[in-house]
């Protein structure tokens, strides 16, 4: 299993690179928010989905994992969680 | 990033799955990820090859400046899907969504093999719907804009939506920000771009879908319309008035039903998808 470190400096490296011109935060941090901190929209977590499949070769269930986020009200993404999403399933 | 070029612009597309083919088309001012959050692309790509897009001027596609009724995007409909490759495809639209799916139905009949209308409108059937521009989001849109001064009025416009929004000032966008929270700040913030187009005034634009138009599309329609609908009477109409139409009531939504029941809508979508597939790719080898 990849380290928590490991796949938060990936995450950090496909997000610069998914959106070179947004002035991200740095460093981001496993409590880095995508909507609050980052000034994601929504449809830019699809386009980073799609990105992070890229990356690990492999399409990651990212749907459900979305859904889930909604399902239990949540307000935000923590990057946290982001990883904690791939460490299960790359 | 997965983008095809159709008909002067670029689209970004998603696509899963393997089998029949289905392309989730979403509604005016909203983006593909309305289908992402509601898992239904996830649910369906067991069965089927499912292909989301963002249509123009939305989500991660390209803005052009016109281009945007039912026919413009039914004609990028018709050249996405062949560029894509896709066979005869279900087409499941969500409101204006509907709209588009129910126009290429029309335009390009080779590129559909059904759809199925959540909750949509048409303006070609302006006569038979007493409740034109009086959607209950609509209603929900106008008081959250009167906390900021802006008066929208009392019917569905979207122009004028685009252009309030864009002649805000900071400190009340940043306001209306902190109404809508972190998952409607992005929707709120491609108001102002739209306003930069003719999306407006165009998506609300007969364009040639008339009610005869409408009535003669030959491939199977299921009408799912939400409980608390404003548009029953187009429901009732599709139904009475094509002439393979089923309607079907998703219960507890109000125009959003992939959110506000997703259960009942993945479920109600899953199921006539498959009834459909039966009736239009039969099993056995092909003819």
């Amino acid at each position: 299993m990849r380290t928590t470190e490991d796949l938060l400096a990936a995450l950090a490296e496909v997000v610069r690179n998914t959106f070179p011109d947004r002035d991200l935060p740095e460093p981001v941090e496993l409590t880095t928010r995508a909507f609050a901190d980052l000034g994601f929209a929504s449809i830019d977590l699809v386009v980073l989905a799609e990105r992070l499949d890229a990356h690990f070769g492999r399409r990651l269930p990212f749907g459900t994992f979305l859904k889930g986020l909604r399902d239990c009200g949540a307000e935000d993404l923590e990057l946290g969680e982001l990883v904690a999403f791939l460490q299960k399933h790359v | 990033m997965p983008e095809v070029e159709v008909n002067g612009t670029r689209l970004f597309y998603q696509q899963s799955g393997e089998g029949p083919d289905v392309v989730l088309v979403h509604a005016v001012t909203s983006n593909q990820a309305v289908w992402t959050f509601s898992g239904l692309p996830d649910a369906l790509a067991t069965d089927f090859r499912v292909t989301t897009y963002d249509m123009r001027g939305h989500g991660a596609s390209a803005r052009p400046a016109t281009g945007y009724t039912s026919a413009g995007m039914a004609e990028d409909f018709r050249q996405l899907h062949t560029a894509l490759g896709l066979k005869p495809a279900l087409l499941v639209g969500h409101s204006f969504g509907g709209v588009v799916s129910m126009h290429a139905a029309a335009l390009a009949p080779e590129c559909v093999a059904g759809v199925l209308l959540s909750d949509s409108f048409f303006p070609g059937l302006k006569h038979v719907e007493p409740n034109f521009g009086k959607m209950s989001i609509w209603v929900d849109l106008r008081e959250t804009f009167t906390r900021v001064g802006v008066e929208l009025g009392d019917t569905v416009d979207f122009a004028r939506l685009f252009r309030e929004t864009a002649a805000l000032p900071p400190e009340k966008m940043k306001q209306l920000e902190d109404i809508y929270g972190a998952f409607g700040r992005g929707w709120l913030r491609q108001l102002p771009r739209l306003a930069e187009t003719t999306c407006g005034d165009e998506v609300l634009a007969e364009a040639g879908l008339t009610a005869d138009v409408l009535a003669s599309v030959a491939q199977p329609v299921v009408a799912l319309y939400d409980e608390f609908s404003p548009f029953l009477a187009t429901s009732r109409w599709l139904e009475q008035h094509l002439a393979k139409c089923v309607a079907e009531i998703i219960p507890a939504a109000k125009h959003f039903a992939m959110l506000d029941n997703t259960a009942g809508f993945t479920d109600a979508v899953t199921r006539h998808l498959k009834r459909l597939t039966q009736t239009t790719y039969p099993p056995g080898p092909p003819p």
